[in-house]
């Protein structure tokens, strides 16, 4: 059966019907914005990267099932690390994506003239930064929790996976909180970093710089000048997988204290919330000052 | 909802630090087309961003098609299409994709959007370009496209801030006659930003004129420019007949018209009637047997306006 032709072009008339709410501008500017960071609808050379992040996301995913699939469980847990460490893949492609895609969410729209008509909308700052802060995250959830359910899906399938419907239930939510948390904490990193700057090149280079030069700093604080180790939950690139570490209940490298007591949990999550609210507050004052018209 | 202004101030103020970018502007739009003219820096587009409830004013009072854009913001920016000065719009998006959007977002609902993007793009002649990214159009068609955005959600009210401005003379004749064209079949009242006074005369029907964040005039285009009540006469005086300017003055004066100037040869006239002015002018001429090398009743234009307040 085919679908019913629709008449497009019956000429401009005035519209009397229901108008839609600030919830569905919202969607609009969202969906708008995931199109825009994948390169959908956009020339070629805008999906290389997002094409690029998603290979490095989900292919060592499928080179481990594979693995599995192919040869079983005779190497055991070595093909099988902890849920968490799964995590470990991820971040390296959500740290590719807060630098070199996620900024685009942002610095397109002041560059293009989008931010200022958008304003002309019923649309306010707040609600254009939460449709931009949803965009974001709902791409960085794909790219962070989709390799690790897929691993979890496919040991299930092989029978690898969690014993028992309640065991496998509470795995995948541990990997979706871990997921969340990790992903709002990266785009709160990638979006106040990038607010700062028009231009998407130097916005990523600001995103590079507040990830692993941020690290490089806290490393060589506690490693060459002895400051305590407690410091690493500030470790923008080791606080994302020793949350989710926390979540499952196991201590991460940058939870571990060698003879002495392992930093608290709570202090894990204090260290990655204080950046959170840093950039959520470097981008909500930035836009605070940006002039609408 | 067409007998409510669609902009009423009241001493409508915005101060920028040590700058006053409005100073106790009060006026009333009527519908149609207003025009908002000044120099540039001269107030306009912190009114309309005041008027999109952009930006508090500093002092004064605003209300747009009836509704403080302070406290009703969200509603009012759902009736009001905008046309921002700036011409930078995303380059890889087809035109027919940006307006559905900036449509769905101005509460058009998303069944309905990509018809409505479709006909307003039509009605701006880029039907069969509505396809193509922006970045491939040309200055002309991206204003158009801009305001085709503007329209599509069906606003009461329309602001353009210098939407004319990059066009060629072909392409600004078109633009100005598309403006035209949706106040007048759809109603839609349009309010225009242009330092341009001669593009404003002949399209709209009101004018609000700012100076330096003044209000220097504003009103009925037709009761502030045209033909005053003033005729100039221009007479050559020729060897044979001496005096024939200070005859034609003297006819003119026991006519009961009054000389308002006269430069040599050039008498500037005035009158209750120009029409009756005119036939005293030539009875006088005729009697004086008078050359005479042109008679031009004068007109005051938005530039007149502009110089009175200057000078």
């Amino acid at each position: 059966m085919t679908a019913p032709a629709e008449i497009f072009d019956r000429g401009y008339r005035r519209y009397e019907g229901e108008r839609a709410g600030v919830g569905q501008a919202m969607r609009s500017v969202a969906w708008h914005t995931i199109r825009s960071v994948l390169g959908i609808g956009r020339k070629g050379r805008h999906k290389v990267f997002p094409a690029i992040v998603a290979l490095v996301a989900f292919l060592p995913s499928i080179a481990f099932l594979a693995l599995t699939i192919l040869i079983g469980d005779m190497l055991g847990e070595a093909l099988r690390p902890p849920y968490w460490e799964l995590f470990g893949l991820p971040i390296v492609v959500v740290v590719l994506f807060a630098t070199l895609v996620a900024p685009e969410a942002l610095v397109r729209d002041r560059r293009d003239g989008m931010f200022r008509l958008y304003l002309s909308t019923p649309l306010t700052k707040p609600t254009y930064l939460i449709a931009k802060f949803a965009a974001v995250t709902a791409v960085m959830t794909i790219v962070v929790a989709g390799p690790v359910l897929l691993l979890l899906i496919g040991y299930t399938i092989q029978s690898l996976g969690p014993d028992g419907f309640g065991a496998w239930l509470g795995v995948a939510a541990r990997i979706l909180l871990s997921s969340v948390v990790i992903v709002v904490f990266m785009a709160a990193l990638s979006l106040g970093a990038s607010s700062l700057t028009d231009r998407r090149a130097i916005a990523s280079v600001g995103v590079l710089g507040a990830l692993v030069g941020v690290s490089i700093v806290i490393g060589i604080c506690v490693d060459a000048i002895g400051v305590r180790h407690e410091l690493r939950v500030l470790d923008p690139l080791g606080a994302p997988v020793e949350m989710a570490a926390r979540i499952f209940g196991e201590i991460g490298p940058a939870g571990e204290n060698p003879g002495r007591p392992t930093t608290p949990t709570w202090l894990v999550f204090v260290g990655a919330s204080a950046w959170t609210t840093v950039w959520l507050g470097v981008l909500v004052a930035r836009y605070r000052r940006l002039a609408a018209v | 909802m067409r007998g409510v202004a669609v902009l009423s101030t009241s001493g409508l103020t915005m101060q920028f630090g040590p700058h006053r970018a409005l100073d106790a502007v009060s006026v009333d739009v009527p519908h149609g087309v207003t025009g908002l003219v000044g120099a540039n820096g001269a107030g306009k587009t912190t009114l309309m961003s005041i008027a999109l409830g952009l930006r508090p004013p500093t002092a004064g009072t605003v209300t747009v098609l009836g509704l403080d854009p302070g406290q009703q913001a969200r509603e009012l920016r759902t009736r009001v299409g905008y046309v921002s000065e700036r011409n930078v719009l995303p380059e890889d998006m087809p035109a027919s994709d940006f307006v559905k959007h900036l449509a769905e977002v101005r509460g058009m609902p998303r069944h309905e959007a990509k018809g409505r993007a479709s006909d307003a793009l039509w009605l701006v002649g880029l039907g069969e370009e509505r396809f193509r990214p922006l970045g491939t159009m040309s200055t002309g068609q991206r204003q158009r496209v801009k305001l085709a955005q503007a329209i599509a959600a069906d606003p009461s009210l329309v602001l353009l801030d210098e939407p004319t401005d990059g066009l060629d003379p072909v392409q600004r004749d078109e633009m100005l006659a598309l403006i035209r064209q949706i106040s007048e079949d759809f109603s839609i009242d349009v309010v225009l930003s242009s330092h341009l006074l001669e593009e404003v005369e002949r399209i709209c029907d009101n004018i609000i004129a700012l100076d330096a964040g003044r209000l220097v005039a504003h009103g009925r285009l037709e009761d502030l420019v045209g033909d005053t009540a003033i005729v100039t006469v221009e007479l050559v005086e020729v060897d044979d007949r001496p005096g024939a300017a200070d005859a034609v003055e003297q006819h003119l004066l026991r006519a009961g018209l009054e000389v308002v100037s006269r430069d040599m040869t050039r008498l500037r006239v005035g009158g209750a009637d120009p029409r009756t002015s005119l036939d005293a002018i030539r009875d006088a001429i005729a009697s004086a047997d008078a050359r005479v090398r042109r008679i031009s009743t004068d007109r005051t234009t938005l530039e007149d306006l502009f110089t009175g307040v200057s000078s």
